[in-house]
């Protein structure tokens, strides 16, 4: 709704009483569910909730012809759509700016971290595994990022790999699982005044946010960021968010074991 | 239609998957799943899982869009790339998807009270998140659920559903393999209180008796869809009234 | 002996012709057009999701979206457009201003036409489905004195779903607006609603 100006100078009121939205702290996540197998057509799907936010991530696999320049290698496609029904604010066409920021920045993540080896994925000459990672926005209330890299961590956790045959994938028979080392996780913190917020909700980010950060780790590296928004982040505030970072990660690395049944 | 490798997709008066030829998939329905929907549906049909979310009416915008005798219908159907048991989807409607979304809003614009709310929009997004045949028919069937949850008046709750030829037998609610190697695919929607038919499509060969035979067959069909659907709507406020009674 | 049922659109209510709200007639029949609760002794059908149909009276909450040359457009979060003419208003307004207004009467386009206008201050506005919001002000103003009571903050229900509040603990009543909203149709919710507020009564 059209009301962006009150409600974000209520959120800043609140902030500076040190108070939040439903009682939660400045470093609290909201409730996060994660469940993966969900749809079984694909070789690997999770979906996640934080809060009234709910994505879902289907990653299939299929027999392609090698990029030129990596000739025994197999790749990573990632795609995101913020589905119109999934807020009053979402239109249908083509991916919007936003939609194929998050895309890339889960993307960024999982690479990074190495989690998918590519030299893995070759198969024979002039054959690779192409794994699509495809994110379905299906309510948003803010945060989509922390969403987005966990039920994709936990799709390829899941995934299974089709069999191969005669050149091409078979998707009803399935050999083993996808060969996945290491955990990427995220954490999204909001700048809005002089305050800083783990886990923004849609009210928050619509209305009051200067800025954003995103930092996604692995067990001990930083391994990928992105900061949007026009306001910014001081030297001193990004280390302490990357503090705060290493220590979510722990229990959000459980919630990933947990859903993948480790 | 047909192929190479047929296989025999009925065998000793039973489906492949051991239906009887009209016979339904289960079908459940949950009511209010997308938060910030204005109405929200989920079906699963057989294997076919999707989600509806429906919005407005609201203004229609740009203004030019807009009828200013009665709302305007926009309606989105689509597949997730990983809906299917085969290939990665293409991203986004392909010309497929964008037909089936023109007769499922054509349902609509009959089903729902349009003069009431002039220069107004009433946006219907389907997502197939898992397809196994019939998805447009159970999207249909979801999205009529999806609006009535909306509080949006309707002259009726329609379902749909698609009868198929095997050889000489008619079957009921294809599933993939049979819509892959059937003779004749013939999708329906009908209002049920008046019987009208709202969706017709066919690709095949069928005979003037046979399309009798199946309007029959769907109609059958649609009294236990109907219920599904119905129940789907009353269940929030019955449980209620069932603890009041205690 | 319970006269009043859960009825869908398409049900038939009367097999004569009736003139029931949110009813169609057809053959002379008939038919209820929303999902709603009907009581057969009183015909009357009231929708249990959705949509606030502009009444004559109604109080509601708005925010000027359009300065015209005599009026001001008011989103009203509905499919209907509210208008305030400029001459009946006190303080000059603007986009954005959020308003309480009662609706004069509904023109031929679907307008509100909106009377005794009041520019609201600061504080905060969410947005609550219309069909709750019987709920919400409770029978006899109950469940909205407790509200107010409980978080010492000041709100104001819009017939159409808009509420603004200010002051007290707004937290707290967004909090409790939320959850009387999802759980409008269980029963004993005016004692776990104050049971909630009582247990957090700072400001």
């Amino acid at each position: 709704m059209t009301n962006g100006a009150i409600t974000g100078e209520f959120i800043k009121e609140l902030l500076s009483k040190g108070a939040r939205e439903f009682g939660r702290g400045f470093n609290d996540y909201r409730r996060v569910v994660l469940s993966t197998g969900v749809i079984p057509h694909a070789e690997g799907s999770a979906e996640c909730f934080i809060g009234n936010t709910r994505v879902l991530v289907g990653v299939k696999l299929a027999v392609s012809e090698p990029l030129p320049d990596k000739p025994h290698e197999g790749d990573i496609r990632t795609a995101a759509e913020m589905l119109p029904l999934a807020s009053p604010d979402y239109e249908p066409g083509p991916p919007s700016p936003e939609s194929i920021e998050l895309a890339r920045v889960v993307d960024r993540g999982i690479r990074a971290a190495g989690m998918i080896d590519t030299k893995s994925l070759f198969i024979e000459e002039g054959k690779v595994w192409s794994v699509f990672i495809d994110i379905y926005v299906l309510n948003f209330d803010g945060n989509l990022f922390d969403a987005c890299t966990l039920a994709g961590v936990a799709a390829l956790l899941d995934c299974r790999m089709p069999a191969y045959k005669d050149g091409k994938e078979d998707h009803e028979n399935t050999v083993g699982k996808l060969k996945v080392t290491g955990m990427v996780t995220s954490s999204t913190f909001a700048k809005i005044g002089d305050k800083i917020v783990l886990d923004p909700d849609a009210t928050e980010e619509k209305n009051a946010m200067d800025a954003r950060v995103t930092v996604a780790t692995d067990e001990n590296l930083i391994r990928a960021m992105q900061k949007g928004g026009r306001g910014a982040f001081t030297a001193e505030e990004m280390d302490r968010i990357i503090q705060l970072t290493f220590e979510k990660s722990k229990d959000l690395r459980k919630i990933v074991k947990e859903a993948v049944g480790e | 239609m047909g192929g190479e490798n047929k296989p025999e997709l009925i065998v000793n008066g039973k489906r492949l998957d051991g239906r009887m030829p009209d016979e339904l998939r289960p079908i459940r329905i949950m009511t209010n799943v997308i938060k910030n929907a204005d109405g929200s549906a989920y079906i699963e049909w057989g294997d076919n899982k999707i989600i509806c979310g429906v919005y407005g009416p609201k203004e229609a915008l740009p203004k030019h869009t807009g009828n200013p005798e009665r709302a305007v219908v926009k309606c989105r159907y689509q597949m997730a790339p990983f809906s299917s048991l085969e290939d990665h989807g293409r991203t986004g409607p392909n010309r497929r998807a964008h037909e089936i979304s023109k007769v499922t809003k054509e349902v609509f614009e009959n089903a729902i009270l349009l003069e009431q709310f002039p220069g107004n929009a009433i946006e219907i997004y389907i997502e197939v998140l898992q397809s196994d045949g019939g998805t447009r028919a159970a999207g249909i069937t979801c999205a009529a659920v999806a609006l009535a949850t909306s509080g949006i008046p309707m002259r009726d709750v329609p379902f749909a559903v698609s009868v198929g030829k095997v050889g000489n037998t008619l079957i009921l609610d294809m599933n993939k393999i049979e819509d892959n190697y059937s003779d004749a695919d013939v999708p329906i929607c009908i209002s049920p209180r008046t019987g009208e038919i709202l969706l017709l499509q066919m690709d095949g060969n069928i005979t003037r008796e046979e399309f009798s035979t199946i309007v029959a067959m769907i109609k059958k069909a649609g009294e236990k869809i109907g219920k599904i659907q119905r129940d789907a709507l009353k269940a929030p406020y019955e449980a209620i009234s069932e603890r009041y009674k205690r | 002996m319970n006269m009043i049922k859960i009825v869908v659109p398409g049900d038939l209510l009367d097999d004569k012709p009736v003139h029931i709200e949110h009813a169609i007639i057809e053959n002379d029949k008939t038919y209820a057009t929303v999902l709603g609760s009907y009581d057969e002794e009183k015909k009357r059908l009231v929708p249990l999701e959705g949509l606030w149909y502009p009444v004559q009276g109604d109080i509601i909450i708005g925010i000027v979206d359009e300065e015209k040359l005599n009026s001001y457009s008011v989103n009203l979060n509905a499919p209907y457009k509210g208008i305030i003419v400029s001459k009946f208003v006190e303080t000059q307004l603007q986009n954005g201003d959020v308003v309480e207004a009662t609706v004069k009467e509904v023109d031929k386009t679907g307008t509100a036409v909106l009377v005794r206008s009041r520019k609201l201050f600061g504080g905060k506005i969410i947005k609550a489905k219309p069909s709750k919001v019987p709920r919400i002000i409770g029978k006899q103003d109950t469940m909205l004195r407790q509200l107010s009571d409980g978080t010492k903050a000041t709100i104001k229900v819009g017939r159409n779903g808009i509420i603004w509040m200010k002051g007290g603990d707004v937290a707290l009543a967004t909090e409790a607006i939320l959850r009387i909203q999802e759980e409008a149709h269980t029963p004993g919710l005016t004692d776990r609603i104050k049971e909630m507020l009582s247990g957090n009564n700072k400001v």
